[in-house]
Order: C-alpha cells, then structure tokens, then sequence
C-alpha cells in the first residue's frame, strides 16, 4: 500500500511538512517563538532545558532536540541560541546539517539581541518557506510509516475499547503491512513483562526488555518509601473503584495498545530503530505523556495515536496526534478535540477488529495530509524533552 | 433483566459488566446465560465458570490472579475474593 508524503535528504519519509525553530536552550524560547510566527508553516518547539545539565539528562536533551532537527516530518530548520549555554547552538546546527537537511542558525548574543536575532531568523526561515512552498508529496510505501501508541487520561472504557483498537490498528499496519509501530510507559507496563518478553523476536530482545522493566521499576523505587510496598502502590484509590482488581488487570489495559506482533527491539529515548528494522518496538520511558510522546517522535515516529477515555487536548508541534476515545459521553462532549470515535464496543458491541481497521485507514488519510483535532487546534503541548 | 457485558478474550473466566446491573440480571456469554448473583457496577467483572479457591482469574487471555476463596459463576470478582502476587 502506498502514501504521499515527503521524501527527505537522508531517506526518511515524512508526513508534514513543517519549517521548524528550535531553540538550544530555553533562553532562547521567546526569541525562537517570535521567528516561528514571522514564517508562514514556522513552527516552534519551546523547551525548559538546554543549560544546566551534566549526564544522561544532557544526552537526553541533545539527542532529543537534534532528533526534533532530524525528524522527517521537518523540511527545514532555524536554530536559535543564546550563546553562552550547555547545549552549543552549533553542535545542534551540526546534528541537523549532517543529515543534508537545509538548516540555518542564529545565536541572540552574537546578532545583537532579541529584534535583530528575530530578524534574521525571519530571513533565513522564509528562505526555506520560499524553497518548499509548493513542494508535492511523492508516492511512499506505507511500510515507512512508524506510529507511535499511547494512551493518557485514561477510565474504564481505555482498556476495553480504545487501546484494543490501537491494538488492532497496530497489527495491521505492522503484521499486513510492514510498518512499523512504538509502545512504551513501562511503568505502566509492570508486571506484564514476561508476557512482552514471550512476544520478543529472540532471545536478546526478551532479555532486553527484562532490563529495560526493570530499570524503570527501580527509578520508581528510589523515589519511593514505605508508604508505598510493591507494584501495588501504582494503582489508585479509582482503578479500585473502576473495577480493576490487580496490577496485572491495570496493566493489560495499557497493554494492550500493543496489539499481538512480535516485539522488534527495544529502542532508547529519542534514538530511532536501526535503518531497515521494522515491526513493534518497545521504547525505553516511563509514562509521562509529554515526555514519552516526545521520545517517540524522536525515534521516527510520524504520526501518534492518542487514546483517552476523560478526554485530552494536547497535540506536538510537528507530528499528527489522532485522538481516540472509547467513551461515548466523552466524545460527545468534547467532539473538537476527536479524530475517532471507538465507543461502539461498549455501546452496541462494536467488533475490535472493524474499528481496528477503521482506525488504520484514518493513519494512512492523516499521513496523506488530513488534519487532526490537536493540529487543527494548533496543540503543541506534548513536546516535552525526558529529563534523567 | 438481560445486561451486556464484554468477554475479551475466548480464554477469559471473567466478562466485564457494560452496565450497571443488579442482583438476578443475566449476561449472555460463550459459556451460556449467567444469573448476577449479586449486584455489580459499570466495568466491574462477573465468574462466567465456577471458580475453585487458588484457580487462576484470565481476562485479556492472561492471567490477573487467583482466587483467594472459590466463588460460583455469577460472583463478583474483585479484590475482596481476587488476589494477585505481581502486585507485591
């Protein structure tokens, strides 16, 4: 099966087409802001980081910001940086242009402030406007599609109807089609880490994913104390309530997003599966929706599919969200803010399968060019780089 | 009254309840009609086979605990009767 979309200088295939400004540093936020809006398709990813940072939590940031560079859903980039911060506008700048992208770079100390820094940004942005405007999507096999699952302000129906349907669109795009597929919030995922690993490819990957649960078990643990003894302390007062009755029922529920394809590999934050692997990934995160939405997209996801039972506005700057909700008076009341509506399981028992197929030839439309609620509302709050 | 409810999995010994339903409703299920034999909530899970003490609990096709006390098809299912050693 085929799709349009973009084809950029290193391969990778797009479905927007987005002239991106990011800032190295939060300093830099309100400048990069201020040149986003002086572009017409200028989109800007603000962040609270880029200084101030030693370790992992600095690679994480690099990395995830190069990867927002580097994301084929970019046509373009400006960079913008302060000058004297961690995080070289430069070695940002660098990351990008290797890959052969067009990318320019301003720096707020050295081009004389806010208004001529803006200015110029302005100038070198709209160079890029005047170079892609226009530009046609060409023919894509749909195996280059990645689509990144997650689920967030989740109720009782999250498990029963929408995450099933993910689970199903999951199959279908990586089982009949040979795309590929992300699944993390291994937090979430505790305690259904010997059913994943059953489902690794081999050997290595089964022992990956004990360490990768593992991990995240024990950053947990070293934030937790006394009151809260075991895997049971991750269930609230409401799953009870809800109906859930064990950590495993909770999360089966999550679980389930993840349809029954072999899992691929598990991949780290922000650092897409190596060339030409395709299938289910498992995305080393916890379940932070901004922060493990953001750690997809960095590694390739194009388009997020969202599933929320209490309903949920939030969107990414530069990837598609497509929301869906399995709960009939949530997507009622809050229609604006849905792409798919997959209550029909609890109201009228509606099959997993059809939805499941229903929600996929939505993916392929929105990779086409069809807006999402969250884009036409302009969201862009799950733009969130992992902190560590 | 006749009430819907939701069997995930061919596997599963629980369906869950799609509405509300009160102590002699029915659910329709692969292991034939079950009498509720008490009242259960919204998304709450109902035995669709006879449950023996220590007996493994399936929902989603996997198993989410055992049984701390046999209960008949019809019970409630939940952690007052349910138990679970991952949550540990």
């Amino acid at each position: 099966m085929k799709f349009m979309g973009y084809r950029r200088a290193d391969g990778r295939v797009g479905v927007r087409n987005h002239i991106a400004v990011i800032p190295s540093v939060f300093c830099a936020a309100k400048t990069a802001e201020m040149i986003a809006k002086g572009i017409e398709g200028g989109v800007v990813l603000r962040h609270p980081v880029g200084c101030g940072q030693v370790g992992l939590d600095f690679e994480f940031t690099a990395r995830t910001l190069t990867a927002m560079g580097n994301h084929p859903n970019v046509a373009a980039v400006v960079v913008v940086g302060l000058g004297c911060e961690r995080f070289k506008a430069a070695e940002l700048y660098e990351g990008i242009r290797k890959t052969g992208k067009p990318v320019g770079m301003v720096v707020i100390q050295e081009d004389g402030g806010t208004v001529p820094t803006v200015e110029k940004g302005i100038r070198i942005g709209q160079e890029f406007a005047r170079q892609e405007n226009g530009r046609p999507r060409v023919e894509c096999d749909i195996s280059e599609l990645t689509v990144a699952l997650k689920c967030g302000g989740s109720d009782a129906t999250s498990g029963l109807s929408s995450n099933p349907t993910l689970g199903a669109m999951s199959d279908l795009l990586v089982k009949k089609y040979g795309g590929s597929t992300i699944l993390t919030e291994l937090n979430e995922l505790l305690s259904t880490e010997h059913m994943l690993a059953e489902r690794a490819v081999n050997k290595e990957v089964a022992d990956k994913i004990y360490a990768a649960v593992y991990e995240v078990e024990e950053r947990l643990r070293s934030h937790c104390d006394d009151r809260f003894p075991g895997r049971n302390a991750l269930m609230s007062p409401g799953n009870f309530t809800g109906g859930i009755s064990s950590i495993v029922e909770k999360a089966l529920g999550g679980y389930e997003k993840g349809g029954s394809a072999p899992i691929t590999d598990v991949i780290e934050y922000s650092i897409p599966p190596e060339p030409g692997k395709k299938g289910l990934f498992l995305m080393n995160s916890d379940s932070h929706d901004g922060e493990c939405v953001t750690g997809m997209v960095g590694c390739g996801a194009q388009i997020v599919a969202f599933t929320t039972g209490r309903g949920n506005p939030t969107g990414f700057p530069i990837a598609p969200v497509i929301k869906v909700t399995g709960n009939e008076s949530t997507y009622k009341k809050m229609q604006d803010n849905f792409d798919f509506d997959a209550s029909g399981v609890i109201a009228h028992g509606a099959s997993i399968e059809d939805l499941g197929k229903d929600l996929f030839d939505l993916v392929v439309r929105v990779a086409n060019g069809e807006l999402t609620a969250a884009e036409r509302l302009a969201g862009d709050e799950l733009f969130c780089v992992g902190r560590r | 009254m006749l009430r819907r409810c939701l069997v995930i999995d061919p596997k599963d010994t629980v369906a869950v309840l799609l509405e509300k339903a009160d102590k002699g409703d029915t659910v329709q299920t692969p292991h034939g009609e079950v009498i509720l034999l008490e009242d259960i909530e919204f998304a709450h899970k109902v035995a669709i086979v006879d449950l023996d003490a220590q007996q493994k609990v399936l929902k989603h096709g996997h198993e989410i605990g055992y049984m701390a006390d046999a209960a008949p098809k019809g019970s409630w299912i939940h952690n007052h009767n349910m138990k679970c050693d991952r949550g540990r």
